[in-house]
């Protein structure tokens, strides 16, 4: 059996990234920016999401919605993110696998899919969820399991040499954040910029990158339009922290639950 | 090739020549094979949290290891074992977080080379108390089923990728890098020969040696891996003898590979990549990671790794630069 404290602090930290995402939605404000802008908010609505599942697998005294309902959440989110993954790859070919931010998310989006649909039945029609990692519970596929297990490390990995230094693609390095923008400034939920924000966003000063061609496309607004300034809780480190956090998370997830 | 040198803190912008500029959006080799031994750390740590680690059963697999080891070998291991029965939760935290933590350290630039310092320290420490230094003293190995131990390989590998240069020194390849091609060369020499010695161990000759080791694979596995072991437990039962012949003939041919020119070193390391994978594969069935019980990928997964370690590259000649914080790491160009 797995301490309950050690799945406590998971969950206390799935908590965080869920504050955290919902304070970088209220901060932004997405829903008053028209549906382009809305739309962008799905990273932030993703690590919530994700994360408020994630303590109730961990704690079933956390549990919010039950497993369908969390099932359907996640294979909507995983189609839109395969979408999204589709429409980077259209404009930056296979670099929107590996240098992309919806390639993630979207392998984090089937990641979760998967644990809810593949936990074996005690567990899944038990105390509900972390059955499967206090002994009582597996998941069927095991091998689905170790090779999302594998790619949530990676990802984990990259984002904090990413995160770190400015790297090949250098799109949200802290580094990058102190650089001031020149020119058009992409908008988003975690990579806006303001009047104020010539430290913006690291995004904006990243144009080549996977995700800026993609948002490029879709929304490209001048600094005055953009409601935050990418500082503060909208910093793009702060959403790349979370991701970090929910990766190596669901990644613990899946190989206890083998 | 240009390279920045892997786990140097960015030069300041301004000093950067130009060519450094470019080198910048090149991939770094050594940082990617660092980023993959971070991987591997953060995947040990977080299969050490599984629930057979807070069993009795993962400290009876530590006492395990002082079997057939010399006594001052021994005793440190059963000494270890038996304080982890005790304090089995604690101690097991601590020991996942610790590689968690080698993980994240590795990946994170500013702690690169104090985490690859720690995880040697760290590796030692595992083989011995861990791995019985992999049970090479016990004569009962075998590179099939993970000798010399999947944790000293860490350790080699944090030795060869430690993020530093020799200045003005040709680098043929990412391991020759930090301790010299010579040094290189030999540790991989050392390494895939004393693999062939084992694969040639009394034990590992007889007929139906190699069968039960892969047979020995299959509790718990799921059914297709299962299926696989059983493929290769028929292809070679009662051809012990001649597959430890095989296996022998083919890891010299690796361990010498490394002082063939560029392209014959390429194809031995391709057969050192294909013998790692084979081994990973049918020989560890990746580790057990699939039974729920195994604390690492076991040692296939890092001698693949370390193959690539020294994949011939174009030799360059590495100039330091002045970085933005010096003591973190040297940056430098290609010239």
């Amino acid at each position: 059996m797995i301490p309950a404290w050690i799945l406590d602090i998971f969950a206390a930290v799935m908590l965080a990234v869920a504050a955290v995402s919902a304070a970088r939605l209220v901060a932004a404000r997405p829903w008053q920016h028209g549906v382009q802008r809305a739309a962008l908010a799905d990273i932030d609505v993703a690590h919530l999401l994700m994360a408020i599942a994630m303590a109730g697998q961990l704690v079933s005294g956390l549990r919010t919605l039950p497993d369908g309902a969390w099932e359907v959440v996640f294979a909507v989110m995983t189609a839109w993110f395969a979408y999204r993954v589709v429409r980077d790859a259209q404009v930056s070919g296979l670099r929107a696998l590996g240098g992309g931010h919806c390639a993630p998310h979207f392998i984090h989006a089937a990641a979760m899919l998967y644990m809810f649909l593949a936990v074996s039945a005690p567990a899944a029609g038990g105390s509900g969820g972390m059955g499967g990692m206090s002994g009582m519970g597996t998941l069927q596929l095991p091998l689905l399991a170790f090779l999302f297990a594998l790619l949530l490390v990676g990802y984990s990995i990259w984002d904090l040499d990413q995160l770190s230094g400015p790297g090949s693609s250098g799109h949200y390095s802290l580094a990058a954040a102190r650089v001031a923008p020149t020119g058009p400034v992409l908008a988003g939920v975690g990579a806006s910029a303001g009047p104020g924000a010539a430290a913006g966003s690291a995004l904006a000063s990243a144009p080549s990158s996977a995700e800026a061609a993609g948002q490029a496309e879709a929304v490209q607004v001048p600094p005055a339009s953009a409601p935050a300034d990418g500082r503060g809780v909208l910093a793009p480190w702060v959403a790349t922290g979370c991701r970090i956090a929910m990766g190596i998370t669901m990644a613990f997830m899946l190989l206890i639950m083998i | 090739m240009s390279e920045i040198a892997a786990g140097a803190r960015p030069a300041r912008r301004g000093r950067l020549s130009a060519g450094a500029a470019a080198a910048r959006e090149a991939p770094d080799i050594r940082r990617l094979l660092q980023l993959a031994l971070a991987g591997i750390w953060l995947l040990d740590g977080l299969l050490q949290y599984q629930a057979f680690m807070f069993s009795k059963g993962f400290s009876d697999m530590l006492a395990g290891t002082a079997s057939g080891n010399p006594g001052t070998v021994a005793s440190p291991i059963t000494w270890n074992a038996t304080l982890i029965a005790h304090h089995a939760v604690l101690l097991n935290a601590i020991f996942a977080t610790i590689q968690l933590l080698l993980g994240i350290g590795i990946a994170w630039r500013p702690t690169v080379r104090v985490a690859l310092a720690a995880s040697i320290a760290w590796s030692l420490g595992v083989w011995w108390f861990g791995e019985g230094l992999g049970m090479v003293l016990t004569g009962d190995v075998s590179p099939v089923n993970g000798a010399p131990g999947a944790v000293i390989l860490y350790a080699l590998l944090a030795v060869l990728l430690w993020p530093a240069d020799r200045p003005g020194k040709p680098a043929p390849f990412v391991a020759a890098r930090a301790v010299g091609a010579p040094v290189a060369r030999a540790l991989w020499l050392v390494l895939w020969l004393s693999l062939a010695y084992f694969a040639l161990l009394p034990g590992n000759r007889a007929p139906q040696a190699l069968h039960g080791m892969i047979a020995g694979m299959e509790d718990g596995e799921p059914g297709w891996l299962a299926a696989l072991d059983r493929g290769a437990v028929s292809l070679v039962a009662h051809q012990g003898l001649t597959a430890s012949i095989v296996l022998a003939v083919a890891l010299v041919i690796v361990a010498v590979g490394v002082y063939l020119p560029a392209p014959a070193a390429r194809g031995t390391l391709v057969l050192a990549l294909v013998v790692a994978a084979v081994i990973w594969v049918f020989g560890e069935a990746f580790g057990g990671i699939m039974t729920g019980g195994a604390t690492d990928p076991n040692s296939g997964l890092p001698l693949v790794l370390l193959a690539l370690t020294y994949w011939p590259t174009r030799a360059v000649i590495l100039a330091p630069v002045r970085t933005a914080r010096p003591g973190v790491g040297e940056g430098m160009t290609a010239s």
